[in-house]
């Protein structure tokens, strides 16, 4: 049974999702599913590829609306919003996309400086301090007048990282910030995450597959399959909480709960054997 | 608010709904337009890019164009001996119909594509969606610029392109061909009328060229799946989509236009 929804949150929830249904060709992505997501922690979500992770987040920022349920963003009801109003909500969310979704005509410095530039008056000398004090954070301060096609991976994520905060945001979201790094660049933006969400108190929402990376950093976590939340909690307990969901994600079981097979007629009929079966 | 992709069922439905898409998508343009003002860089930006890029091509054609033309007017009319009316049935002929049809094509097939595969590229790496995540609308900042360079970059290149295209005409009648240069000048100036000619020809058939090219290429690269090949189809569509849709329009607005 979904809980009815209080309008503005308590302080300590920063998102909350009641009732979220989605419908992408036909295949529920989501059936009614309710999550919190704490002010101040660093949450992640977990599942299966294809459980909705990505689509949550986009539910989240308003990219996406859902067929049914609320979603209440520091009070704000995100599918509701007129366009200025999301676009306001927005000012105050970094997202970090998978492939760091760099602009390709500028370069690391005007990167970083787009946001400034678009929505405030700022002098140029100001706009100068704040992105090189971003940049500095990230460690890239050196990189500034590098073009995006010239960065690592890892580099390019820790540019997007430097937009992404450049207006000090309440909540930040990553998609999937540990794919394609190798273990120095994984550790370093492991520690970005943390400690932007020390210094800064940002709220941090992650989707990951990683399940160490997880375990270091994570406040909180959500797994998410079926269209629900099947387990959550701080990330050592629900990793042996016992579910069968649990430990096949955790314990990297190759069939389960998630099975092996994507959804398909019968074998025998598509090989043709249907009447060898009678 | 990104144009997405239409959902077509088959060739003659599909068909339908891209124009219903695109009509659809040209009012998103327009109503971005005043919050396109605050993007006048990014305008001047894309008009530098489509238009002055252009230029090389534009003029090189427009040369050719015009020396050909005369070639073949020169042959056919000595027949009847009515070379002297060369020049002003070449000027006619690009005016009315050349300059803006073949600058259009031109125009497509340069800076049409580019803006296409520019925005699709945009679409698949990701860079739309960031956009929209930093508040900033794409159609605004991305789409109505190049759709008013576009605007104001054709009938400036078709003008350039008659302009060469009489050059030409001049360069094989009157250097080459021995056609009187005092001839060719006053028949073309006495038949040529600023309002049918120039007005209508030039200035109203470019700018509409412009705008179903640049709008048809802008809604390709919006609409496009974001994949290499997506991207690759939406580049052909927006060719073979902006011919069709020139030399289409081109009829319309001459039978009503003459």
């Amino acid at each position: 049974m979904t809980d009815p929804v209080r309008n503005p949150p308590d302080d300590s929830t920063l998102v909350r999702v009641r009732g979220l249904t989605t419908v992408l060709n036909g295949k529920t992505i989501f059936d009614k599913l309710d999550l919190d997501i704490p002010r101040g922690k660093v949450t992640a979500i977990m599942g299966p590829s294809g459980t909705g992770k990505t689509t949550l987040l986009k539910h989240i920022t308003g990219q996406m609306t859902p067929d049914a349920g609320q979603i209440l963003v520091d009070g704000k009801d995100v599918p509701r919003l007129s366009r200025e109003a999301l676009y306001k909500l927005r000012e105050g969310i970094g997202y970090l996309f998978q492939n760091s979704a760099l602009l390709t005509d500028f370069s690391v410095f005007e990167n970083v400086a787009f946001p400034l530039r678009q929505h405030t008056k700022l002098p140029e000398v100001l706009i100068r301090n704040v992105v090189l004090l971003k940049l500095q954070a990230v460690g890239l301060r050196g990189a500034a007048q590098l073009m995006p096609n010239e960065l690592s991976g890892g580099m390019a994520r820790r540019v997007a990282l430097a937009r992404a905060i450049v207006f000090d945001p309440m909540l930040i979201l990553y998609d999937e910030p540990f794919v394609g790094l190798d273990p120095v660049a994984l550790n370093q933006v492991l520690k970005l995450i943390r400690t932007l969400n020390e210094t800064l108190g940002i709220t941090s929402v992650l989707v990951a597959h990683e399940i160490e990376a997880v375990k270091r950093i994570a406040d909180h976590v959500f797994l998410i399959a079926n269209g629900k939340v099947v387990a959550q909690g701080d990330p050592k307990t629900i990793a042996n909480d016992g579910s069968a969901w649990t430990k096949q994600f955790f314990g990297g079981q190759e069939d389960g709960p998630v099975p092996f097979q994507y959804p398909a007629g019968d074998y025998a009929q598509a090989l043709g054997f249907s009447g060898a079966a009678k | 608010m990104s144009a997405r992709p239409v959902p077509t069922t088959n060739a003659l439905t599909g068909s339908l709904a891209q124009i219903g898409g695109c009509g659809l998508f040209l009012l998103t343009l327009l109503a971005a337009i005043p919050r396109s003002f605050r993007y006048v860089r990014e305008t001047l930006r894309q008009l530098w890019f489509v238009g002055a890029m252009s230029l090389t091509i534009i003029m090189v054609c427009g040369l050719f164009v015009g020396m050909v033309l005369m070639l073949q007017l020169y042959h056919v009319l000595s027949i009847f001996g009515g070379t002297s009316a060369s020049g002003m049935v070449v000027a006619l002929s690009v005016y009315r119909e050349l300059g803006p049809v073949v600058t259009a094509l031109l125009f497509a097939g340069r800076a049409g594509t580019s803006i296409t595969a520019e925005i699709g590229l945009m679409r698949a790496t990701d860079q739309i969606d960031a956009m929209e995540m930093m508040a900033v609308d794409p159609i605004a900042y991305v789409g109505t610029p190049r759709f008013l360079a576009g605007l104001i970059a054709m009938p400036l290149l078709c003008c350039v392109f008659c302009a060469m295209s009489v050059l030409g005409g001049h360069l094989v009648g009157v250097t080459w061909l021995g056609i009187d240069n005092g001839t060719f000048w006053s028949n073309m100036t006495a038949v040529v009328d600023l309002r049918t000619d120039i007005v209508n020809g030039v200035l109203l058939k470019s700018l509409a060229f412009g705008a179903v090219v640049t709008l048809i290429a802008v809604y390709q690269g919006f609409t496009t799946p974001p994949t290499s090949e997506g991207v690759a189809y939406a580049t052909t569509r927006t060719v073979v989509a902006s011919s069709i849709a020139i030399l289409a329009l081109d009829f319309v607005l001459t039978a009503f236009l003459m």
